[in-house]
């Protein structure tokens, strides 16, 4: 049976940076007599997850704890290495095991691990556990993607964002780890939220937190605390468990509405750059990522994108890290040359749409592209050159879809070529997620209403929490918007269709269904 | 295959401090990103030493950055200092050398209280629409100023948390003004002085005028903050947001009047302050 063997390019091992190339490679893959500790000595208390997903490989998540929400943010483990095996199976009961390798969980990556499994058969189903000692995870499972030129009957997102824990339960995620039909999930953005948890904002009823989650996210050890109170919700770890996941970040992983390595609260950026550092740090560490997520110091690449055969492309979009700050007039705003991406993020996007040879060209980014109002600087209102750009290469692309969250709403709209010109055609449809948990029950409308209904292209708006589901065929789109009515007292709140909408192939129109 | 062992962050050098009204600005290099530092653990004692073990009873703060504004009494306080770098691992480096550093003694503490609004306490709690009602100071307050009588008013019904600036959107972007009357059995024979405790303001910082009894104004610098207070109302928390600042201007006797005072505070330019308390001090 052959093994995983981790291979690294020059550029990977220099962008190692602060993390020595050695413990790098080790938390991928290690040989079994990789000088650990006993092995018996932790559990997986946070879950088990997959990401990354190719047509012949997929990167498993897991993380060593003994007490997952010790204060140090190091899960209750002894400061020394241990073993982690892992196993890929075809079959649920693992008897079929088709790859199986080691890798190291170190203290220096809070004995997280990130084996990339390489090797496997397209559009193919498996199963995986972790064992360190005696002790095994829960079965993940997990579906390769199609190989081009292959064209999937079906293929199935689930989208979901902002998952402020201290708001409500994860009743979005029980609900949609149940889905029937269920491919991947993307994370828009905030995986997690740095504010302290107080009685004031403490919504989530029937729980308790200890002092240490008080204080405002900050250090290492506080990122990796708040990471692991997020993961310790067995609803979010049934998601990741049940389909791969893919993520992208927005603010409150770092900071709120910082911009671009500058914060919104003042600190010099050569200061700033600190808490950087160590947020994207912890980002990596508790998401089933790629190696090109592992960040250099204050700088990470989570930019990524695969294909699904030639029914769907997805481009993942970093719109935090490389943005323009915060305009201080109008004119600033208007200036064209403002930007979102960055120019090389944005020339990236730019050939991905344009060359695309698939059905479908899915586009995420962390915050609402339509244009809603104009001081909504930190959304795409602030960058409008940038998104006449960008709505320019979508409109040399076909079948585009927006995903994106932040807002805590659900929103569908359709994306016009030209925001100024009402006759101008549709160059996609954005789909808006609203949030898992933040700001707790919410109500079908509220005060923002106005400024989202106001344009005809709005098609949907909704404040109550939920997620959001894609399912892409060769010949349609449907979207389907979830809700959830309450989130603050308990989990048990049913699952409600809130909105269905088909986008006919080669259209960028939403048909209410 | 032995398992390489990362290596501890350095010794933390280059530290040292800038006196300030009630506080002790620490900073120091930092280390940098190799190994990646989780968090630096500032550690001190009172008084002047010539060392001390770092411990856990003996710590003061922790910071991802490379610098910590270490609160102490207002009387003015000597205090002995190390800082210690842990890294992503959780190793620790060797303590840096000791720093011994004193703050600048405050009004509050050395001073007698005349008259004063809240509490000295880094909270804006005690006052009016606090900690997040900030909503309602323009519907309260249309002509944008507020009227407060000492011996007449409370903080919780006359002195809102915020005073509003023309940075302040929400607030229709007005330079407010509040006016606090207060009454003196006699004139002053010896200077006094005014005490301005803020638990926060805006990135945009501002100009706080700050006139006695229509005697032309002094300007107080605002440095930018927070901009959290306007929803958050302790600063005590560990690890807020909020950006304290503390501000106390001479007031000579001459100024001062038997019977009614006038002190006037306008926020010419930035955005809002909120408040932690305001204070005339006689001098002992």
């Amino acid at each position: 049976m052959p093994r995983t063997t981790p291979t690294f390019s020059r550029r990977e091992v220099l962008r190692a940076g602060g993390l020595a190339a050695a413990t790098l490679a080790l938390g991928i893959s290690a040989p079994e007599t990789a000088g650990a500790a006993s092995p018996s000595d932790g559990s997986f208390g946070l879950g088990v997850a997959s990401g990354s997903p190719r047509p012949d490989s997929m990167v498993l998540w897991t993380r060593l704890t003994r007490d997952p929400l010790a204060p140090d943010g190091h899960g209750g483990m002894p400061l020394r290495s241990y073993g982690v095996h892992w196993e890929v199976a075809t079959d649920p009961g693992l008897e079929h095991v088709v790859r199986r390798g080691h890798a190291l969980a170190q203290p220096e990556l809070a004995h997280s691990v990130h084996p990339k499994v390489t090797g496997l058969r397209p559009a193919t189903e498996y199963f995986y556990r972790f064992r360190s000692g005696t002790t095994s995870s829960t079965v993940g499972r997990f579906r390769t993607l199609p190989a081009a030129p292959a064209v999937p009957d079906t293929f199935t997102v689930g989208v979901v964002s902002c998952q402020a824990w201290y708001h409500g339960h994860f009743t979005a995620h029980r609900h949609l780890a149940a889905e029937r039909e269920l491919d991947l999930v993307v994370f828009g953005g905030d995986y997690v939220y740095e504010y302290g948890i107080t009685a004031a904002n403490l919504w989530r009823q029937g729980v308790t937190v200890a002092p240490e989650h008080a204080a405002e996210v900050q250090t290492l050890e506080q990122y990796r605390l708040r990471y692991a109170l997020t993961k310790s919700d067995p609803h979010l770890q049934a998601l990741h468990a049940r389909v791969p996941a893919v993520a992208i970040w927005d603010d409150h992983e770092v900071q709120n509405n910082y911009v671009g390595g500058r914060s919104a609260y003042g600190l010099p950026d050569e200061i700033f750059a600190h808490r950087v550092a160590v947020a994207y740090r912890a980002f990596y560490e508790h998401l089933p990522v790629d190696l090109e997520a592992l960040p250099d110091g204050p700088g990470s690449d989570i930019t990524t994108g695969f294909d699904v055969g030639h029914l769907a492309r997805f481009s993942l979009l970093d719109t935090r890290q490389h943005r323009d700050p915060v305009p201080e007039t109008a004119e600033e705003q208007a200036e064209p040359g403002r930007t979102m991406l960055g120019r090389a993020q944005e020339r990236w996007v730019e050939d991905r749409l344009v060359d695309s040879p698939a059905v479908w060209n899915v586009v995420a980014s962390g915050v609402v592209l339509m244009p809603v109002t104009e001081d909504r600087t930190d959304q795409w209102d602030g960058y409008p050159a940038a998104r006449s750009r960008l709505l320019d290469a979508m409109a040399r692309s076909s079948g585009v879809v927006v995903l994106s969250g932040d807002i805590h709403h659900a929103v569908a709209g359709e994306l016009r070529a030209d925001v100024a010109d009402p006759g101008a055609g549709n160059v996609g449809v954005e789909l808006v997620c609203t949030s898992v948990a933040s700001d707790g029950d919410g109500a079908p409308t509220d005060g923002y209403a106005p400024d989202w209904l106001q344009h005809e292209y709005v098609r949907l708006y909704d404040g109550r929490r939920g997620y959001l589901t894609v399912t892409l065929t060769p010949q349609e789109m449907t979207s389907t918007f979830v809700c959830v009515p309450w989130v603050e007292a308990d989990d048990s709140a049913p699952r409600e269709v809130l909105a269905r909408f088909v986008t006919p192939a080669g259209t960028s129109r939403l048909v209410e269904a | 295959m032995p398992v390489p062992s990362s290596r501890p962050p350095r010794q933390v050098t280059g530290l040292r401090a800038e006196p300030a009204i009630a506080r002790t600005e620490l900073s120091w290099r930092s280390l940098g990103f190799e190994p990646l530092i989780d968090h630096y653990r500032v550690h001190a004692v009172r008084g002047a030493h010539g060392r001390f073990e770092p411990d856990g009873a003996n710590l003061v703060g922790k910071t991802v950055y490379p610098q910590l504004t270490h609160h102490v009494d207002p009387r003015g306080e000597t205090w002995t200092y190390r800082v210690v770098a842990v890294s992503d691992a959780g190793r620790s480096a060797r303590p840096s050398g000791v720093l011994v550093a004193s703050s600048v003694a405050s009004v509050v503490g050395t001073g007698v209280p005349v008259a004063t609004i809240g509490d000295f306490d880094a909270r804006t709690l005690e006052h009016r629409f606090a900690p997040s009602g900030y909503a309602q100071i323009p519907a309260a307050y249309p002509d944008a100023v507020i009227e407060f009588e000492q011996g007449v008013d409370s903080p919780a019904d006359a002195w809102p948390y915020l005073l509003p600036g023309p940075g302040d959107a929400w607030a229709g972007r007005k330079a407010y003004t509040a006016r606090w009357r207060l009454t003196l059995p006699a004139a002053p024979a010896a200077d006094h002085d005014v005490a301005l405790w803020l638990v926060d303001t805006t990135r945009l910082g501002g100009t706080l005028r700050v006139a006695v009894n229509g005697a032309a104004p002094a300007e107080v610098a605002l440095p930018p903050g927070g901009t959290r207070g306007s929803r958050e109302g302790d600063a005590t928390v560990p690890g807020t947001a909020l950006v304290r600042s503390y501000h106390e201007l001479p007031v000579p006797a001459g100024l001062l009047r038997e019977g009614g005072n006038t002190i006037e505070l306008v926020l010419a330019d930035g955005g809002w302050v909120a408040w932690d308390a305001v204070g005339l001090f006689a001098r002992r």
